[in-house]
């Protein structure tokens, strides 16, 4: 198992009444396999960024236990991508620049992180761009560079926070598209947190239905499309089965 | 494109025009208002003649000497403000109190510390700069997203490498911002220690030497003179700023 949660909770105190406790995560258990791709679906405000944010070590729970590849969260390399690229990215640096932060912070420099980067960039096609700063590319192209910064930082776990939802329908097909092919490729455990049941299903192996806040797990919904997947799964049978399988348990007892 | 240029020009012309009409027909005693017309060959002489030279070279020699000195201060301090609570809350009453006072209050303060040579004039510029280069480069600090730290912490990025790499640049707009408005407000207290502060050169010496012989076209044409200094400053600032802090606003 690369990731393991057992019995994971959060709580904050309120800010102005210490006393009033704010209740984000309820007992959640998962187990989650070597290079899987969950995507987590739920209601907006649900806990499922704070889930990320205890995952990558920036935040703490307040009981359960969570082992990434047998690791502390804070003792693993979490890749994060955030769904603001503007003010997640460096604007100041160029799409190249961005990606060697990457790896500048993992001590790798010269041709080795040249190479790394020139991969990378030819993978998604932005390999013309890679001088261009960071504010010169479309939303699109700037979330790309921000998942190969996250590739490139060779992480024990893929971190994305609805990477795409600040695009339009098309591109953040497209942008889909390029994660599965980056991700085909170098097989991360991946947690994508989606409030579009289309993209969930489109994307991942599992989708994990969350409640409203606190957040409870509802249930799992395996995807049992076949890889490589091409925008035509859309249209599929058993792509509307699992989707309205997941909607019903989204629903359900609400 | 063309016609903007023309715009730009639209008000200066006119303001020149109404200041020859009331000085040639007299309106205003020549007595204060000189004519454009004497004022323009005034600065031609000041020119070809070489006197004003030396005004403008010291006076913008105590100006960039009192910038640089504000910068290589001021702007550790107001990033060590900014990054440092405990060193912010200690710093934050005192900078907040002196940057209350007026800089030219401290005139005679300056003079008694420094004596009446350059060095209290370029003390005085520095010290109205400096605090003008703290309080911004504590800005662009604190205004930076908390997202980019957030990433970069998700890396563990830390310390000076988060410093270095992410919280400094992320400052550098509202540094420079501060590093324009502080270079205008040397020239600014520099011209007026020049008038106070006993000195043989310097266009605030100059400029009120002029008025008190009455050499009142001398006082315009250095006064203009002083004026076309601090905006090519200002021009040349944002240029040199624009290309440095590119991606303001993007």
């Amino acid at each position: 198992m690369a990731i393991e949660i057992e019995n994971l909770s959060k709580e904050f105190s309120q800010p102005k009444n210490k006393k009033k406790i704010l209740k984000v995560l309820d007992n959640i258990s998962l187990k989650i396999k070597d290079g899987e791709f969950i995507a987590f679906f739920g209601p907006n405000g649900c806990g499922k960024t704070t889930l990320l944010n205890i995952l990558s070590g920036i935040d703490k729970s307040t009981s359960g236990t969570i082992l990434i590849n047998k690791k502390k969260p804070e003792e693993s390399k979490a890749g994060f991508v955030f769904q603001n690229y503007n003010e997640s990215m460096l604007p100041w640096r160029t799409i190249e620049g961005n990606i060697s932060l990457a790896l500048e912070v993992q001590g790798i420099e010269g041709t080795k992180k040249q190479e790394i980067i020139n991969h990378l960039l030819k993978k998604v096609g932005l390999f013309e761009h890679k001088d261009k700063f960071f504010y010169e590319l479309s939303g699109g192209m700037k979330q790309l560079t921000a998942i190969c910064r996250a590739f490139a930082y060779n992480p024990d776990l893929l971190l994305l926070d609805e990477p795409f939802s600040s695009l339009d329908y098309s591109t953040s097909r497209k942008m889909g598209l390029e994660l599965l092919d980056i991700w085909k490729e170098n097989k991360k455990t991946t947690l994508f947190i989606s409030h579009d049941v289309d993209e969930a299903v489109f994307l991942a192996d599992k989708v994990v239905v969350l409640s409203n806040r606190p957040a409870k797990i509802k249930g799992i919904v395996e995807v049992k499309l076949p890889r490589p997947r091409k925008l035509d799964v859309l249209s599929s049978k058993e792509f509307f089965e699992t989707r309205n399988k997941i909607l019903r348990l989204f629903e359900y007892e609400k | 494109m063309k016609n903007k240029k023309i715009y730009y020009f639209i008000v200066p012309l006119i303001i020149i025009i109404i200041w020859a009409i009331l000085s040639n027909l007299k309106i205003i005693s020549p007595l204060f208002l000189s004519t454009p017309q004497a004022v323009f060959l005034e600065i031609i002489r000041l020119f070809s003649s070489g006197e004003i030279i030396n005004d403008i070279l010291f006076t913008l020699y105590r100006t960039f000497i009192g910038f640089l000195i504000a910068c290589i201060i001021g702007i550790p301090i107001g990033l060590l403000m900014g990054y440092y609570d405990k060193i912010y809350h200690s710093l934050e009453f005192i900078v907040e109190f002196f940057r209350s006072i007026p800089a030219t209050a401290l005139f005679p303060l300056f003079i008694l510390s420094f004596g009446i040579g350059d060095s209290s004039k370029i003390a005085l510029t520095a010290w109205a700069a400096g605090l003008i280069l703290i309080i911004n480069s504590m800005y662009g600090v604190h205004l930076g997203k908390e997202l980019r730290i957030k990433s970069a912490k998700t890396m563990k990025i830390s310390g000076f490498n988060l410093f270095k790499k992410i919280i400094f640049p992320e400052a550098l707009p509202q540094i420079f911002s501060g590093m324009r408005i502080a270079i205008s407000l040397s020239l600014v207290i520099v011209i007026v220690t020049e008038m106070f502060i006993g000195t043989n050169f310097g266009l605030g010496h100059r400029i009120i030497n002029a008025q008190l012989v009455y050499r009142i076209s001398e006082m315009y044409a250095t006064i203009l003179i002083t004026g076309i200094l601090g905006f090519l400053i200002n021009k040349g600032f944002i240029l040199v700023e624009k290309k440095i802090v590119h991606w303001r606003g993007k």
